[in-house]
């Protein structure tokens, strides 16, 4: 059955036969269900009390609070005063705002590099190799360290003087950028970085999903003459979308809120603003200028952005989408 | 019938104590309670290892004194004003915590902060035998920070006098006179010892010693200042770093390194490899603070503290960062609290326990004159520690505005006069505009606040 056809029988009325319908029911077999139906809708209320009393507390009440703070000058501390949209319009024109914005978008690059390389790897370490357990270890051992003492040892391998890249880098007679301090290679020193955090973790379920591929698609293309290429193209791409569809959202979800690589190792936003995303922002003018208002309406903004660009994905996803006859 | 039974009252059961640990939660906060007469406080402050052992030892011993306990809130220098804001927003200030110089004026008018000024004046606390700048540091009269007319609302941890030093070995080494340690070099001075000092000294084709490694963000102050220049005018309305004073100063900052080359890196903004070169004997000249002390007094050479060399003639200039202690208005043990304070900023055994740990020059006058003329110190001229909080040196431009962000944003685009690409004047002719339209919105965000305080 395809999906229109499911979708069409549950949206179909149920035959005019489908015995007698409840508004005819008898009134005293009528009340009795009533009254079951009160009990067990009372148990239903308490049963589903607690995680709509968590939503509304821990979610719509502080959404509902960020947008009213957002409409106000506030330090964060003191009383609140009602701004209206001044925040937003005082945005629009933040060439700093700008900036962060364009950064953080610009590190996304790293995303879909991100992917190609850990879907090869996949399928490298998927194959009968020596030692693939120790590799597929290794790879995943970034993705389980702490954030922060990773960017710290980046930030030395980095180091313009001391560190081992540009070390490496002399051995072969080049002498390699002060890469944190510089304009033009301090994002894509902090890409690098993220790139490599987040391989193990990709690789990982593009292998659970190249393995739970089924063998008779392979043998079936074997059978037809297909090649290696093909198989992958025809096969194992397809196979493994809804992973890469993953991905790329959770991947641009968390990409939007990149901070703690760019506030340890370049604690300034880098020289003219060249590194520091929008939640790096957001914290510095919340926390070290006691601009809370104005950071809130940074926040809501990008969360809008986020929501959107996620809203696009999956109706792209859609269109895209296929099913197995 | 009977299982489902005993399932709903497991539901039930598993969703009160669901809400038992919302409850527990919320009612977490509060700080000090009083059960039995057992008297708990709480402190909260920032620091390293060393900081956190020292501040151990001498609460330890207020505790035994005094009998209350002190419930230590420690954290890293830049998740500090991040968790102390989260404990404000959720009324859950500790009794007692650091305060910047920089945030006081908001504190103060947000309510958060406690005027302590009677209190302190009933402790018995000689407030004339602690450095006058670290207490008028804490004192705000509602408009200005600064003066000794405010309210105080805190006292001083400690004074930060930022000052100068020199390998001793390696001038030594290289023949060259020591330079004076009441007479400050001139710039013309400085920048030829430098170029004496920067050298191949292993013959290897490449430079490996060099005559200093200075960072703008913390240094330029001093040759600002010295140059007769400043960031504003006196009472912090007007930006005043386009100034023919203010672009030489920076001017010759940048070309210590793309001129005379006596510096490191070409870009290099971040002290991080300057800092390490000195400590492996690689750079003349250096900073040093209270706070350097007791990781420079174990490396594999002499250094000494000498004034800042001047750049005009306005004479040798630095300046004395500070972090005070204040009380939080909402404590239920303001007496406590109080004291703590007193007993951390003002007592001599309290003060001895911090200043052998290396990590501050002493707050008493008498006890650090003691200290500073101690024989066979290291480093031997710590006076100059000393002269620099009594004579000359001074607040950081954004100590007593309200907030810092128009500070800032004069390193913010910095880079590229820092690498020869533009000329100071011209940098600082684009960007006085801007810091000052950042002042004016700092000075209406504290009437504001001001007002609605």
């Amino acid at each position: 059955m395809t999906r229109s056809q499911a979708a069409a029988a549950t949206v179909d009325p149920p035959p005019a036969d489908a015995g007698p319908q409840p508004e005819r029911a008898p009134d005293r077999d009528r009340r009795a269900r009533n009254r079951l139906h009160r009990v067990e809708h009372r148990w239903a209320l308490l049963f589903i009390a607690p995680p709509v009393i968590g939503f509304l507390l821990f979610t719509l009440y502080p959404i509902g609070f960020a947008v009213y703070t957002s409409l106000t000058s506030w330090n964060g501390l003191g009383p609140m005063r009602f701004v209206g949209l001044d925040n937003y319009v005082a945005l629009v024109q933040d060439e700093y705002f700008r900036k962060s914005l364009w950064n953080t978008f610009f590190y996304m690059i790293g995303i879909p590099i991100g992917l190609v390389l850990s879907l090869l790897l996949a399928i490298a370490l998927n194959r009968r190799i020596p030692g693939r357990t120790a590799f597929r270890t290794i790879y995943y051992v970034p993705v389980i360290s702490s954030l922060a003492a990773i960017a710290i040892v980046w930030q030395f391998a980095y180091n313009g003087d001391f560190g081992l890249i540009n070390q490496v880098l002399g051995w072969f007679g080049i002498n390699g950028p002060d890469w944190l301090q510089n304009t033009a290679t301090v994002k894509p020193a902090i890409i690098l970085m993220a790139i490599w955090k987040g391989l193990g973790y990709s690789m990982l379920l593009y292998l659970a999903a190249i393995q739970s591929v089924p063998a008779s698609l392979y043998e079936a293309a074997s059978l037809d003459g297909a090649n290696a290429y093909q198989k992958f193209r025809s096969i194992t791409l397809p196979m493994v979308r809804p992973v890469t569809f993953f991905l790329v959202v959770t991947n641009i979800i968390a990409g939007a809120q990149i901070f703690t690589e760019i506030n340890i190792m370049t604690p300034t936003g880098g020289p003219e603003f060249s590194s520091a995303s929008v939640v790096w922002y957001i914290v510095r003018k919340a926390f070290k200028y006691q601009q809370m208002g104005y950071a809130t309406a940074m926040a809501i903004v990008l969360g809008i952005l986020v929501l959107v660009i996620t809203l696009i994905q999956f109706r792209l996803n859609r269109r895209n989408s296929f099913s197995i006859e | 019938m009977k299982s489902r039974t005993r399932l709903i009252t497991g539901a039930v059961a598993t969703a009160m104590v669901g809400a038992l640990a919302l409850t527990a939660c919320s009612g977490g906060g509060g700080g000090g309670e009083d059960d039995g007469g057992d008297k708990t406080i709480t402190f909260m402050f920032r620091g390293g290892t060393d900081e956190k052992a020292a501040y151990q030892a001498a609460i330890d011993r207020y505790t035994e004194d005094t009998g209350v306990k002190v419930n230590m809130i420690v954290t890293d220098a830049d998740q500090y004003a991040t968790k102390l804001q989260a404990a404000v927003a959720g009324n859950n200030v500790p009794d007692v915590f650091y305060i910047e110089q920089a945030s006081l004026q908001s504190y103060v008018a947000s309510g958060v902060l406690m005027d302590i000024t009677d209190q302190v004046a009933e402790s018995g606390l000689d407030l004339d035998n602690i450095w006058e700048y670290g207490v008028d540091s804490y004192r705000f009269n509602g408009t200005v920070q600064g003066t000794p007319d405010g309210a105080l609302y805190g006292l001083p941890k400690d004074v930060g006098p930022f000052s100068f030093g020199y390998n001793k070995t390696m001038l030594e080494d290289a023949g060259i006179e020591l330079p004076d340690k009441d007479t400050p070099l001139t710039w013309e001075e400085f920048v030829d010892i430098c170029k004496k000092l920067t050298t191949d000294t292993d013959g290897d084709g490449a430079v490996d010693q060099w005559g200093t490694g200075l960072n703008v963000q913390w240094n330029l102050q001093s040759m600002v200042w010295s140059n007769g220049g400043d960031w504003t005018n006196e009472d912090h309305t007007q930006v005043t770093v386009d100034t023919p004073e203010f672009a030489e100063a920076l001017q010759k900052f940048a070309d210590l390194t793309n001129i005379d080359k006596v510096t490191p890196s070409a870009s290099d903004a971040a002290t991080l490899d300057t800092y390490q070169r000195w400590m492996a004997g690689e750079i003349g000249f250096f900073p040093v603070g209270p706070w350097d002390v007791s990781v420079y007094n174990d490396l594999d050479f002499d250094y000494d503290l000498i004034p800042w060399p001047t750049v005009g003639d306005a004479g040798s200039a630095t300046w004395i960062g500070s972090l005070g202690i204040g009380v939080s208005a909402t404590t239920e043990h303001p007496q406590d609290a109080v004291n703590l304070v007193t007993y951390l900023s003002g007592d001599p055994e309290a003060q001895q326990t911090l200043v052998d740990a290396n990590i501050q020059i002493p707050n008493l006058i008498d006890v650090a004159q003691d200290w500073a003329a101690e024989e066979g110190a290291e480093p031997a001229n710590r006076q100059e520690f000393l002269d620099i909080v009594q004579d000359y040196g001074r607040a950081m431009p954004a100590a007593f505005t309200y907030g810092a962000e128009w500070y800032d944003e004069l390193w913010t685009n910095i880079q590229p006069v820092l690498d020869g690409k533009q000329t100071a004047a011209d940098y600082l002719a684009e960007t006085q505009p801007k810091m000052q339209t950042l002042l004016d919105e700092s000075i209406s965000n504290a009437e504001q606040a001001g007002g609605g305080a």
